[in-house]
């Protein structure tokens, strides 16, 4: 196996260095070409002709991020959660995101009080939870180190909504927020944000509302 | 010498057949072949912000006749780089004011609405009810003509007693896609699989294959960026002896590619 991962390194490093030789040599070609006496510099211009197109230029519009935080779901204790974010970018304020998040539940007070009586199995006590919400940015600012060099931030509201799963049951859940978001580079950003999700459900025999808080930190790159 | 490489090349290629080998070729052809874009200011000024938003200062002023690298694109903004070296973001628009080397303006689609009626994705989330359940919706489209599009529709429906989920093709006719707010009616097939809740007795779940027919509206928000509403007749073909009708309302967003 260590010798495939060698094999491989080398194949890709010969590669480098045969396209780089090749590189080097067509630019050689090219510059012999131009010079073909002081005549042919007048005639033709230095300059090339291109078209731009809009294709041509590179667009960061999409988002991918990891976050960690604590997630404190009513009756189940606060627990870390962690998750994965997707994002697209619509324009400079509004934005779309999906989150997918992972968690695992504490026992209630009343499983600990009544001396074992699980109300959920382990299996149970696994939550996930999906959302697709909306976005919209204000507040752009900015954080000056010094004179030149600065670092963008902004302040985010979300909502929308999605399905939380535990306990056998999938519920569906809306869920509110903001965050503060720094640009480390065009490219990188960290992402300090609340929610909240809010759903029902009838584990204890009668309907219960709850609102479920959560902090976390991302960090996501552009591309 | 070259052809030596090329052959020595081929058979290292014929021997490792690896993916990542062509891959990697590929990115480093495409990097070679990457030449900056530059073009020249054509306006009596463009204004340069330090942050891809209206709300980031302006900190440089682009003159006539200036020669501008463009970088890269972030929604409405777009990085640049003078001769001197300085980076900064203009808007996207502000493309018009200038000429690429070839005399041209550079050809970038005019952000309005009517840019985004043929050949585009969609993609785009709603939330409703569904028959007093909680429904979730996903649905990518694809628009083929100026009013015909299609898409695949994926949904949850969260409710009391049970919930279900439903994976469904739909063809949706647009007939005045440039107004503002825009009418739309489509119909659609695909299946249903309900699961009853786990408390309740009867916990057998069960497929059933569903038709819809469904009236809704866009309305513009801004470029490429849409809400959507629609009401949805679904009609289960169960296997009982009746079939069942379900209303299903969403409110939701979609954004074109």
């Amino acid at each position: 196996m260590e010798s495939r991962f060698q094999r491989i390194f080398l194949v890709t490093s010969l590669i480098v260095s045969v396209l780089f030789a090749f590189s080097v040599s067509v630019y050689a070609q090219e510059s012999t070409d131009n010079e073909d006496g002081e005549l042919g510099k007048i005639i033709t211009p230095d300059i090339k002709r291109r078209t731009i197109k809009e294709a041509d230029l590179n667009s960061e519009n999409f988002e991918i991020g990891l976050f960690y935080g604590l997630l404190a779901v009513e009756d189940f204790g606060t627990n870390e959660v962690s998750g994965v974010t997707f994002s697209y970018h619509i324009t400079e304020n509004f934005f779309t995101e999906a989150a997918y998040g992972l968690s695992t539940l504490q026992k209630t007070s009343y499983e600990l009080l009544s001396g074992g009586i699980p109300l959920l199995t382990d299996d149970q006590r696994n939550l996930t939870y999906y959302n697709l919400a909306l976005g919209y940015n204000l507040m752009p600012g900015q954080v000056y180190i010094t004179k030149n060099w600065h670092f963008d931030t902004n302040i985010y509201f979300i909502a929308g909504a999605g399905n939380t799963n535990f306990a056998d049951k999938n519920y569906f859940t809306y869920n509110f927020g903001a965050g503060l978001r720094f640009y480390a580079t065009d490219w990188f950003s960290m992402d300090l944000s609340m929610r909240d999700y809010a759903f029902t459900h009838e584990l204890f025999g009668i309907r219960k509302k709850t609102n479920n808080l959560e902090g976390r930190f991302g960090m996501s790159i552009y591309f | 010498m070259l052809s030596e490489l090329k052959q020595q090349l081929k058979k290292m290629l014929c021997w490792r057949k690896s993916l990542i080998g062509f891959l990697f070729i590929a990115l480093s052809l495409s990097a070679l072949a990457d030449e900056p874009l530059e073009v020249t200011v054509n306006d009596a000024f463009i204004n340069v912000h330090n942050g891809p938003g209206g709300g980031y200062p302006i900190f440089h002023v682009l003159e006539r006749g200036e020669l501008i690298t463009l970088l890269k694109m972030h929604t409405d903004w777009i990085k640049i780089k003078t001769s001197r070296d300085l980076e900064g973001w203009i808007r996207r628009n502000d493309i018009l004011l200038t000429l690429s080397s070839d005399g041209a303006v550079p050809e970038f689609k005019k952000d309005n609405q009517s840019d985004y009626l043929v050949d585009r994705f969609e993609m785009g989330a709603g939330f409703g009810d569904f028959a007093g359940a909680k429904a979730f919706d996903l649905n990518i489209g694809y628009r083929f003509t100026r009013n015909l599009s299609t898409e695949l529709r994926l949904a949850q429906n969260t409710g009391e007693f049970s919930d279900n989920q439903i994976i469904a093709v739909a063809i949706l006719h647009q007939p005045f896609p440039e107004w503002p707010v825009s009418p739309f009616v489509g119909i659609g097939a695909g299946t249903m699989k309900t699961m009853p809740s786990a408390t309740l007795v009867q916990t057998e779940d069960r497929e059933d294959n569903l038709l819809q027919a469904s009236i809704g509206a866009y309305v513009h928000v801004t470029s490429r960026f849409f809400l959507r509403v629609e009401l949805v007749n679904n009609y289960v073909l169960t296997s009982r002896n009746t079939n069942e009708e379900v209303k299903e309302w969403k409110v939701g967003f979609s954004v074109f590619f």
